[in-house]
């Protein structure tokens, strides 16, 4: 047979057949839209970041530390001629209103940002009046952002100035929009611009001040790309020798910010991929309930001479034409959520860096909704080879039983394509093979759990009720799409069950009421002899639970000797090695050596709070060396245990101390807590500051910062509550996003579960009638389907509510380490849930049925 | 006569298994029909010949014996060699007409002649349309015609190939008494004109009295036959054939 005439034959096939194949691109489109809505929101951020680098970082070059260059550090010789750089100091502060009548003015929390002329080399700020930085920012002088003079409570009738740290500042500028700050709503506070001059007026910057610094340098222009490299290389060389600094290239495209988003990306991605499987279900179930009714074609047309291979081309073919039709129209719906999303979502989502055209996203899509298509309607077709021509001359020559071998290659092809689709989606190999065995492993509990509803039916007393009986029998009878509608119902709840469970409770663990002993503020900065006054300011205004300690800042330098920056050289030849070798991405690895880099935050103490247990070891036991206790967890990333040694560089002077004992902690009370406490007696004369915390009164907060502001402005409060508060925020928009992915599953499975339900409508059409030329109504005939669909939806309900509720203590027990919570009115809501959208959805496709009149129904047959 | 029957049945049994043991549907059949013959099969239901026709068209295997098409065995043929056999040398009529339901009249009539890639099929198809009086329903569905209609599509369909053997299982067993003796004027014209060997399966002794040759099933066993005497070319016997 020529291929246009199969292509012919293939359209003629799909005449009269509207309503059925709506349900397989209904199922298709819905899942391919998910996928393509997350993978073209991920390319379309990350392609946005790489398009927008050099106006991200502002700078083609940029060195971040937490600390300030060293004095001998001559950067201008490491830099081609024409090079310009421009220093940069961040920090959270607080800044408050000018004092009237004596009383302090309010107070509000900020990010503070002080440049040099230059900022930014590249991209534009969004400044009124529209004058450089450069010219706005006299030594008195700051641009600030416009929610600030509202929070501070200024009056723009009158001169708009109020106070950093000790001195006063004119607003100069109001500014809406800064290059290289790319919200996802983590933002402290509003925004702050000073020059060098002003910070240096302000006082706020003392030793062991939260400050990071950052120089930004634009090449000359024509400075070839590969010189940028190496320039960065030279200086990374010429640094010290520790990850303290960081050198950044804007070709290097904000690789951590990146990197979070692809992890949000691949998890979502995961989310997405799940609907479409689901609605791999329904495609498999609309082709075999198709099929059936093609029996009778297909014997005619083999009786006719089609060779088998011919027919199953001609149904594949057919397939791969509706998988098209159903992709094509879950990428427009994919598209249409893609746009929209970034503006719905824009304070997680800079939509403005959101590049909307991915053609990647889009063929991504067209191809694992074609795949998926054909895949999962591979074991229906492969019933085909065996429709036997004889049909024709009788009506009762049933479909053969398919070859097992035949069975058993098309469910091993579908095992295997599910695992390459799922590569496709994710590249990770580990990734895939978890996802496609979960998968399977909750689809086998869902289909024995339903085959052993169905077989057990049988065996019940017989109901007095003829609806129920029948509603009943209907579950159990061959043919019936029971199993297959409780799947795929079944992981839709499972789905959308354990998101959001997990979601609440995590919501829950942060919006709780804080602990009644727990602190409600944190004040950091505080230098050693304000702390007397700071303490007398709390307890005037009837702070209790005051609480303060020591902080020293070092780096640790070396582990029993070795230096660290050779082991952390180590580690990550080694993971660059285990990576090459085709290894996954090791975050821990990375936290790992992050804990051997960073900048650490030391206290002294003679006693451990009370949230802290010593699990080995003995506090300060060894009379004859200094001594460090560590966080169990942490000294597992440092790879360190009980006797080693620990050197530390304490702001240019060395120490070395041996670890005596580990600690756990409960985080949970927010007490202050370090994962390193030295012994007393060894660090009280280092260079220190002192961080605090307080229980207050609720809604005294303010009013305690504008006391604070007023006069310790160098000192930090930041009140746990709002913070807690503002990390929910993001969580909640975040969860909402899963769950809204989420009810792509279960759309899937109302789709499936009607497709199922509308497929048997012609043999439904004849049970109708028959039913009620035997004299039933319309209202009990009703009555017997609902009940069908109640129990396919309650099973479904019930064993998707068991097994997310399983899978959600598992997440939040082993994952998220938070205590358990049953929560059986959600569990029983989701039951509840499942059997009215199955009665609704039954019922809804019933309706054709129900109407007919009977004699129509038995005259065709 | 030593021309090669067309069609030949040697020793040809089917049972089936039913409930624990073999029920016989055909127990030994021999038969010979000559080139361009016409025979009637007639029988209670179940003696059958609804199977006897399902196996000369390689729609069904037997459980032992022979089916020689023009000499060659067919029962050895894989599925593929029965299909494309039938595209080329057979043609059917059945009483429920089995036309696809999704596809015109005239899409019906094309049907065969696309599977053989016959140039001009659609000039073909026209024609066979008009043969049988429907040249202005070919845009209809089946649904839209009635049941004479339908059947009338079906031996376009049929003849459509020109097939050399056509087998008729009781073409007018679902239609009232006039429209059935247009059918099968129709049918024994269409015949006629192509020279086509037939096997009708019939209860109707009227129609079968128009055939070469009578064949009587009874369980499974041929119980008589009987040869009209106006019949021409008289074939040699079963007997002698063999």
């Amino acid at each position: 047979m020529k291929p246009r005439t199969l292509f012919t034959w293939m359209l003629r096939e799909s005449r009269g057949a509207f309503g059925r194949f709506a349900f397989f691109v209904a199922c298709l489109a819905v899942g391919v839209a998910a996928v393509v809505a997350i993978a073209g929101l991920a390319a379309g951020l990350d392609s946005g970041i790489r398009s927008e680098a050099r106006q991200l970082l502002a700078a083609d070059l940029a060195i971040e530390s937490r600390r300030a260059l060293p004095d001998a550090f001559d950067l201008a010789q490491l830099l081609p001629a024409g090079s310009r750089t421009a220093a940069m100091r961040e920090m959270v502060t607080v800044v408050a209103a000018l004092p009237q009548n004596g009383k302090p003015g309010r107070s509000q929390l900020v990010e503070l940002k002080a440049v040099e002329r230059g900022y930014p080399f590249y991209g534009k700020l969004a400044v009124v009046p529209a004058r450089p930085l450069s010219a706005l920012l006299a030594p008195d002088a700051a641009v600030v952002a416009p929610e600030l003079i509202g929070a501070l409570g200024l009056r723009r009738d009158q001169p708009l100035l109020f106070r950093i740290g000790t001195a006063d500042f004119r607003v100069a500028g109001e500014v809406s929009a800064e290059p290289d700050r790319v919200g996802i709503g983590t933002a402290f506070g509003p925004r702050v611009f000073l020059s060098m001059a002003g910070l240096e007026r302000a006082g706020l910057i003392a030793k062991g001040s939260r400050v990071s610094y950052k120089t930004l340098i634009a090449l000359p222009a024509g400075v070839p790309a590969d010189r940028l490299e190496k320039i960065a290389e030279q200086l990374r060389a010429a640094l010290p020798a520790t990850e303290a600094y960081r050198v950044e290239t804007f070709r290097q495209a904000q690789p951590q910010l990146r990197r979070s988003f692809a992890q949000v990306g691949r998890f979502l991605g995961l989310v997405a991929l799940l609907s479409l499987f689901v609605g791999g279900i329904g495609v498999a179930q609309s082709v075999r309930a198709w099929l059936a009714g093609r029996l009778d074609a297909i014997a005619i047309l083999k009786c006719l001479g089609l060779r088998p291979r011919e027919v199953l081309a001609l149904y594949l073919g057919q397939t791969a034409l509706l998988g098209l039709v159903g992709s094509l129209i879950g990428i427009l719906l994919g598209a249409a959520v893609q746009a929209a999303v970034p503006h719905l979502f824009g304070d997680l989502i800079p939509a403005a860096l959101v590049r909307p055209w991915q053609p990647g996203a889009l063929l991504r899509g067209l191809g694992l909704g074609v795949g998926v298509a054909l895949l999962f309607s591979l074991p229906p077709l492969a019933g085909l080879l065996r429709v036997p021509p004889s049909r024709v001359l009788r009506r009762d020559a049933e479909p053969l039983p398919v070859h097992r071998a035949t069975a058993g290659f098309a469910f091993v092809a579908l095992a295997a394509g599910l695992l390459a689709l799922t590569f496709a989606q994710t590249e990770s190999l580990l990734l895939s093979a978890q996802f496609v065995g979960a998968l399977t492993l909750a689809t086998a509990l869902l289909a024995v759990a339903a085959t052993l509803l169905a077989k057990s039916i049988g065996r019940l007393p017989r109901f007095s009720s003829i609806a129920l009986r029948h509603g009943l029998g209907a579950l159990a009878r061959p043919g019936a799409a029971t199993v297959g509608a409780i799947v795929a119902l079944g992981l839709g709840v499972i789905t959308v069950l354990t998101m959001s469970l997990v979601e609440r409770r995590i919501s829950h663990e942060l919006s709780r009421e804080l602990p009644s002993n727990a602190p409600s503020a944190f004040l950091v900065d505080i230098q050693p002899e304000q702390w007397a006054g700071v303490r007398a300011l709390l307890t005037r205004a009837r702070a209790d639970k005051i609480d303060s300690v020591p902080v020293v800042m070092a780096r640790i330098s070396s582990i029993n000797g070795r230096p660290v920056d050779r082991i952390a050289a180590e580690r990550k030849k080694r993971q660059e090695q285990s990576e090459e070798q085709g290894g996954n991405e090791n975050r821990e690895e990375r936290g790992r050596r992050w804990a051997l880099t960073r900048e650490q935050r030391l206290t002294y103490l003679e006693k451990l709070p009370a949230d802290n247990v010593v699990v080995a070891g003995k506090l300060w036991s060894d009379p004859t060396h200094g001594e460090v206790s560590l966080e169990k967890s942490f000294a597992e990333d440092l790879g360190v245990g009980l006797g080693s040694k620990l050197g530390f560089d304490v702001q240019g002077v060395p120490l070395t101390l041996v670890v005596t004992s580990l600690r756990t902690v409960d985080w949970g009370t927010f007490g202050i807590n370090f994962y390193l406490v030295v012994e007393p007696g060894i660090l009280e004369q280092a260079p220190q500051q002192r961080v605090a915390t307080a229980r207050l009164a609720n809604g005294s907060e303010q009013h305690v910062q504008d006391l604070l502001a007023a006069s310790y402005p160098n000192v930090t409060f930041l009140r746990i509550r709002e913070i807690l508060g503002k990390i929910l925020g993001v969580l909640q928009r975040i969860g909402l996003g899963v769950r809204f992915l989420g009810g792509f599953t279960v759309l899937s499975g109302i789709a499936i579960l009607a497709g199922a339900i509308s497929a048997g409508s012609v043999r439904r059409g004849r049970e109708v009638a028959l039913l009620k030329t035997l004299g039933m109504t319309r209202r009990q005939v009703a009555t017997a389907f609902a009940v069908e669909y109640a129990l396919i939806g309650g099973v479904a309900g019930l064993l998707g509510a068991g097994t997310g509720a399983a899978l959600t203590w598992g997440v939040i027990t082993r994952g998220f380490e938070l205590p358990w919570e049953a929560e059986p009115a959600r569990l029983a809501l989701a039951v509840v849930f499942s059997i009215v959208l199955s009665v609704i959805a039954g019922l809804a496709a019933s309706v054709r049925a129900l109407e007919r009149r009977p004699i129509e129904v038995l005259r065709t047959e | 006569m030593t021309s090669t029957p067309r069609i030949e049945l040697r020793r040809l049994f089917r049972r089936l298994p039913s409930g624990g043991r073999d029920l016989t549907i055909l127990d030994g059949i021999d038969l010979s029909i000559a080139v361009g013959e016409f025979v009637a099969v007639l029988g209670p239901s179940g003696s059958g010949k609804s199977t006897l026709l399902a196996l000369m068209a390689g729609l069904d295997r037997p459980t032992s014996g022979e089916i020689l098409l023009d000499g060659r065995p067919i029962q050895a043929l894989s599925e593929d060699g029965l299909a494309r056999l039938r595209r080329a040398e057979l043609g059917f009529v059945f009483q429920s007409f089995q036309l696809l339901g999704n596809l015109t009249a005239r899409e019906n009539v094309l049907l065969p002649l696309e599977l053989l890639d016959s140039p001009g099929s659609g000039a073909r198809a026209d024609e066979l349309l008009a043969e049988v009086g429907l040249q202005d329903r070919g845009h209809h569905y089946p649904t839209q015609l009635s049941g004479g209609e339908q059947q009338r599509v079906a031996l376009a369909r049929a003849f459509a190939t020109r097939p050399p053997i056509l087998l008729a299982d009781e073409p007018t067993g679902n239609l009232d008494g006039a429209t059935g003796r247009k059918i099968l004027e129709i049918l024994l014209d269409l015949r006629e004109r192509h020279g086509t060997t037939m096997v009708l399966v019939t209860h109707d002794p009227a129609v079968a009295a128009l055939a070469d040759r009578r064949i009587h099933l009874r369980d499974g066993r041929i119980e008589r036959e009987e040869r009209s005497a106006a019949s021409s070319p008289a074939p040699a016997a079963t007997e002698s054939a063999a």
